[in-house]
């Protein structure tokens, strides 16, 4: 139970409970500049945070250090709108009502409104439609409503402040439309064309039907998220929160509660530490058609009659195109097979072709098939990768569940531990007698003795078992984001000039590190996922009781150990995707050939010295060849073309291995 | 029955018979009153009035004419004898005829104009749509059909070239303008006989 101990020992150092869930972004104290690989962990931890009626705290609930976003839902946003206001409402002395047209009309920014207040009040009023003034109705006992033209007596007539009157009825009407034409309700003035006279809520409220208001309501306070440039909602599908945001650092990431992180900036999914424009470049390309284009410009040849395009995937040379064409012709010279036969050299050769060829009639078809190949084949290489990666990381959120579902396991355990224990204490006489009996010891004696220790052992479980939980989720997240940063440097390869050979060698060694470090914590993260699963259910008899828990014990200290190791590991493998995200931030400005040579030799000590210590789980370090499967390809370090064939000179570049 | 857009289309309707601008006229059709007939006169002193002419065959070509199109909406009698007097006056007009095609939305919702006639307009799309601003999102429920044609009208002279919908007449608007009335009248003159 050594580890056990210092695991306790340890979390006495740290002062509370709420500094430990609420303060830590991660094990180990060296997180001054844990912007890069974020192990917060937001979405776990369930803070008993206060919920005080400040403001500041109260939606606060996630302010780790160094972070410059909120998240907000509903009740903050009415909230967060309701304060603006009443700001506005008490320093201009206007009413609400006003107050929130004018914030809707810039922007929900009270420092603009403020400065375009106090700069030209006139103007303002003029522009935002609201009067001065509040001219009533003609004091007459009926009037014509400018819209229908029928008369009604006054209680039947309304107007907004320019005093326009129009019937009840037809207000429903014009008030109702807007509202359904969409958040456009929101700017609504009188239908008087040559006034401008705005309609706020309190109109709306008095002259539409229920539905109407109800929908004038949410445009309203989705408003405040929608025209507001410091906030965005969630991108995720379903997710229901809204970002605040504070421009600064330049680091764009933001963590939603539902626990999806995208990029402030683009609103696509998180991709440090690749630039807005790369990324946006990428998917494009990934959709676009043009490489589609590509790849049948390089793969397939057009039938020479019909001109639709054909590839040859196995067989002869004979070729016949399908109906209703059906024209025959030979693959290799595109002539017609009519002319074809033993004298040019039967069904898989063709003289014509190597004559032609010769001669060098084909180079120009050639060399455009060539280049697209090429530019194909170097644009497939890195799309697999980040496809790849793209879809682990789905099989990594749900091994993150099986993980907690094994964690589940354990719980259920000790539940059912608790239970005996409670019911081993009503019949402890007897369990004391059989103890006294083996063990040659009073009965007084080991019944404290047993006591103690199955309290002792249950508390310091759930504080492990807590503790356990919490390491797993930071493991899991950790795999989840190295393995985002490392889909998103497999886009920024791609867009790596090809003739800076000593950026890309520099890059590609960064990556394969970091990429073979976290292939290890996956391994460790799997078999650690079996041992939970392989447990048995708990029986009633003592002695497998007693076994039981011995071996729980042993359980949890071998976990313990796991983790620990596994924390290295990933503190490892957060030091290579540390190092990744720094030069690539760095524009892989720090080239420098020694510095590589330095860096690959201490990281491999540390990397062994990792996997030999505890139980080496995972692998030694992989060999400095690329990522690609190493039994049947190699790649060139040059061009990253996927060699087969020729085992020391690149097929693509002529270098050597 | 009468829902308020229909109502409202009736005092539309009254109105324009008890006072009606000068230049246009309009009369829903007989069997649907969201659907109706209008005519424009083009405005004097324009290419698109036609040319003053005293020609009495072509006058009474206009007479059978303006009587045949508006005649589908026997309900309006006096409209016809009133217009036909005034073109006795002046001689001969140019008209350009439109449908007007309302919904249950209106006044809420502005209608939809078209030309039926083929015009040269650099506002004016070739299908007969038209691109004005109170049509669109300037609408507003106090606008009636005499405001709608009336807004019409002036538009013919005053075109916006720069919410084209005829980029070659807009074009033409802007550089020569003689060439532009030349095709106003030209197109003028066509539709003429295309009747």
């Amino acid at each position: 139970m050594d580890s056990e101990d210092e695991m306790a020992a340890m979390m006495e150092d740290s002062n509370d409970d709420e500094e430990f869930y609420g303060g830590g972004g991660g094990y180990g104290d060296d997180d001054s500049d844990s912007d890069g690989v974020v192990m917060d962990y937001d979405g776990f931890m369930d803070h008993d945070s206060d919920d005080s009626d400040d403001l500041s705290s109260s939606h606060l609930h996630y302010h780790h250090r160094s972070q410059n976003y909120t998240i907000l839902d509903e009740d903050d946003i009415r909230q967060c709108q309701e304060e603006s206001i009443t700001k506005i409402s008490t320093v201009l002395s206007i009413s609400r009502v006003a107050a929130g047209i004018l914030l809707r009309h810039y922007n929900w920014s009270v420092s603009k409104v403020n400065d375009e207040w106090f700069a030209d009040e006139e103007k303002v009023r003029k522009t935002v439609g609201l009067l001065e003034n509040d001219s009533p109705l003609p004091d007459v006992t009926e009037l014509t409503c400018g819209i229908c033209f029928e008369t009604y007596p006054q209680d039947r007539m309304s107007a907004a402040a320019c005093g326009h009157p129009f019937c009840v009825i037809c207000w429903q009407g014009y008030v109702g439309t807007a509202i359904n034409d969409g958040p456009g309700c929101l700017m609504l003035r009188c239908p008087d064309p040559s006034c401008g006279a705005a309609i706020g809520q309190d109109m709306v409220n008095k002259l539409a039907s229920n539905d109407d208001k109800e929908k004038y309501n949410r445009y309203f306070v989705r408003s405040f998220v929608e025209d507001n440039r410091k906030t965005k909602w969630c991108p995720a599908p379903g997710c229901e929160y809204a970002v605040d945001f504070v421009v600064g650092s330049g680091n764009y990431d933001v963590n939603c509660r539902c626990s999806y992180s995208f990029c402030w900036n683009c609103v696509e999914e998180a991709h440090r530490p690749v630039d807005c424009g790369t990324v946006s470049k990428w998917i494009l390309k990934n959709s676009a058609e043009s490489e589609n284009m590509n790849w049948i410009l390089a793969n397939s040849k057009p039938c020479p009659k019909c001109k639709r395009p054909i590839e040859k995937n196995q067989g002869c040379m004979h070729i016949t195109c399908t109906p209703p064409c059906k024209f025959e012709f030979c693959w290799l010279c595109l002539g017609a097979w009519t002319e074809h036969g033993e004298r040019t050299g039967g069904f898989y050769a063709c003289n014509r072709y190597e004559a032609a060829k010769q001669e060098g009639a084909y180079d120009d078809a050639e060399k455009r098939r060539e280049m697209a190949k090429n530019s194909l084949e170097r644009y497939t290489h890195y799309y697999e990768r980040w496809a790849t990666n793209q879809s682990v990381k789905t099989l990594l959120a749900m091994l993150g569940l099986f993980w907690f579902t094994g964690l589940d396991f354990l719980f259920g355990y000790l539940n059912i531990f608790f239970g005996l224990f409670y019911s081993i204490s009503y019949e402890q006489h007897i369990l004391l007698e059989k103890l006294s009996d083996i063990q040659c010891q009073p009965e007084s004696q080991l019944k404290f003795i047993v006591e103690a220790w199955l309290q002792c052992f249950i508390l310091d479980a759930l504080y492990i078992l807590r503790y356990a939980e919490y390491l797993s989720a930071l493991f899991v997240n950790l795999i989840v984001e190295c393995r985002r940063v490392l889909k998103w440097t497999y886009a920024y390869g791609y867009y790596l000039p090809e003739n800076e050979h000593a950026k890309k060698q520099f890059f590609e060694y960064l990556q394969g590190e970091a990429e073979s470090g976290l292939e290890r914590l996956h391994q460790c993260a799997e078999k650690e996922f079996q041992v939970y699963l392989n447990s048995e259910g708990p029986s009633k008899d003592f002695n497998e009781f007693r076994t039981k828990l011995a071996g729980l014990t042993s359980l949890f200290s071998v976990s313990v150990d796991i983790f620990c190791q596994q924390l290295i590991g990933a503190g490892v493998t957060k030091n290579y995707f540390e190092n990744l995200v720094r030069a690539l931030e760095n524009g892989l400005s720090d080239v420098d050939s020694d510095a590589v040579c330095r860096q690959a030799g201490s990281s491999k000590n540390v990397g062994s010295g990792s996997g030999k210590g505890r139980g080496g789980k995972g692998k030694g370090p992989t060999s400095t060849s690329r990522n690609i499967d190493d039994s049947t390809h190699w790649s060139c370090e040059y061009c990253t073309y996927a060699n087969v064939r020729s085992p020391t000179v690149c097929e693509m570049c002529q270098q050597r291995r | 029955m009468s829902t308020p857009a229909r109502k409202r289309l009736m005092r539309d309707f009254k109105r324009l018979q008890q006072d009606p601008p000068a230049g246009i006229s309009g009369a829903p059709q007989d069997n649907n009153i969201m659907l109706w007939n209008a005519v424009i006169f083009g405005p004097d002193d324009t290419p698109w009035d036609g040319g003053a002419s005293s020609d009495v065959d072509n006058y009474k070509t206009i007479d059978c004419k303006l009587y045949g199109w508006l005649h589908e909406s026997h309900t309006c009698h006096n409209l016809l004898a009133y217009s036909l007097e005034h073109s006795k006056q002046r001689a001969v007009y140019r008209t350009f005829k439109l449908t007007l095609q309302f919904t249950e939305d209106y006044p809420n919702k502005p209608p939809t104009v078209r030309f039926v006639s083929r015009m040269f307009h650099p506002n004016i799309y070739a299908d007969g749509s038209i691109c004005l601003d109170i049509l669109q999102n300037q609408w507003s429920p106090i606008y009636d059909v005499a405001a709608i044609l009336t807004s019409i009208q002036s538009l013919l002279c005053d075109p916006n070239p720069n919410s084209p919908a005829n980029s070659e007449a807009a074009r033409m608007f802007s550089e020569n303008k003689r060439e532009y009335n030349r095709r106003v009248r030209e197109i003028v003159e066509q539709s003429w006989t295309a009747d």
